[in-house]
């Protein structure tokens, strides 16, 4: 079974992998003394079951957020991008996370289906499972300006 | 004769920063549509064939792999180059979808030296 040493390693390394080469930005994991996360926040959730079934969130401040959608879309965040871009972009951050976590767990868990993301925004948004729930949280420092969290929720399958 | 291309994602972010990797790629397209869904591709594929078709995988209302077979089905398409482009790196699934009439797969995250790779020998 998964330990929760190499998931936190599997999201971290997913993580950094989409950011360096989809964002163009580096992320290291966050120290104590880094940025804080922004009051308004957006939140990109995608769920998944199999053998192991869960959610995984990726929570980061509105102007964090504005920056990860201007650098995959190549243009300045003054340019007036649209909040369907900004939350899309997000989403596409959870989809792709996820899909760089499935690749590495997959030997592990055996193939795991992953629904199609969704993003919210609002004060200090977090994803649930509800009981009986692992959670294993990576706080992610982007360009040593913003705090981006990473949580993901899971369970073993008994059914 | 210029060539043409057809991005299908159901997210128009997505279809964005695609286009915009194509470009850095160094490819080039006279001719560019876009697709939210498998459904509407088909639509504009009836209207008018390209030459290579970018699409999703998982998407509501028709997912990408259902695309490719329907797309197979039309005698427009038969000179189509159809490479995936999906979160979803497991081997069957692959597999399967080139089975069904796909061309080419790339996993996301992606980088325009892929894209090169994968498109500039489907394009000669």
């Amino acid at each position: 079974m998964m330990t929760t040493v190499s998931l936190q390693d599997h999201v971290l390394d997913s993580a950094r992998e989409v950011f360096e080469t989809m964002v163009f930005m580096a992320l290291e994991e966050a120290q104590d003394e880094g940025p804080t996360m922004e009051d308004k926040t957006l939140l990109g959730t995608i769920t998944f079951k199999g053998r192991v079934e869960g959610c995984l969130g990726i929570g980061c401040g509105a102007n964090c957020a504005l920056m990860i959608a201007s650098n995959m879309l190549g243009m300045d965040p003054s340019e007036g991008i649209s909040e369907d871009d900004v939350n899309d972009a997000v989403g596409e951050i959870a989809n792709m996370v996820m899909g760089a976590i499935k690749a590495r767990i997959q030997d592990e868990v055996g193939n795991i289906d992953v629904s199609i993301p969704s993003v919210v925004q609002g004060l200090e948004l977090r994803n649930s499972l509800g009981d009986k729930a692992n959670e294993i949280v990576v706080n992610g420092n982007l360009e040593e300006e913003h705090l981006i969290r990473f949580s993901l929720l899971y369970r073993e399958n008994e059914g | 004769m210029g060539k043409s291309l057809m991005i299908v994602d159901d997210s128009a972010t997505m279809r964005k920063i695609i286009m915009r990797t194509v470009r850095m790629s160094g490819l080039e397209f006279d001719r560019t549509e876009e697709a939210g869904s498998g459904v509407e591709a088909l639509q504009k594929l009836e209207a008018g064939a390209v030459d290579v078709i970018l699409c999703d995988v998982n998407m509501p209302e028709m997912n990408g792999t259902e695309m490719v077979k329907k797309a197979r089905e039309m005698a427009s398409c038969n000179g189509t180059k159809i490479v995936m482009v999906s979160t979803e790196s497991g081997q069957d699934l692959i597999d399967q979808v080139m089975a069904d009439g796909a061309d080419g797969y790339i996993t996301k995250p992606f980088t325009p030296e892929k894209f090169q790779e994968k498109l500039a020998p489907l394009l000669n």
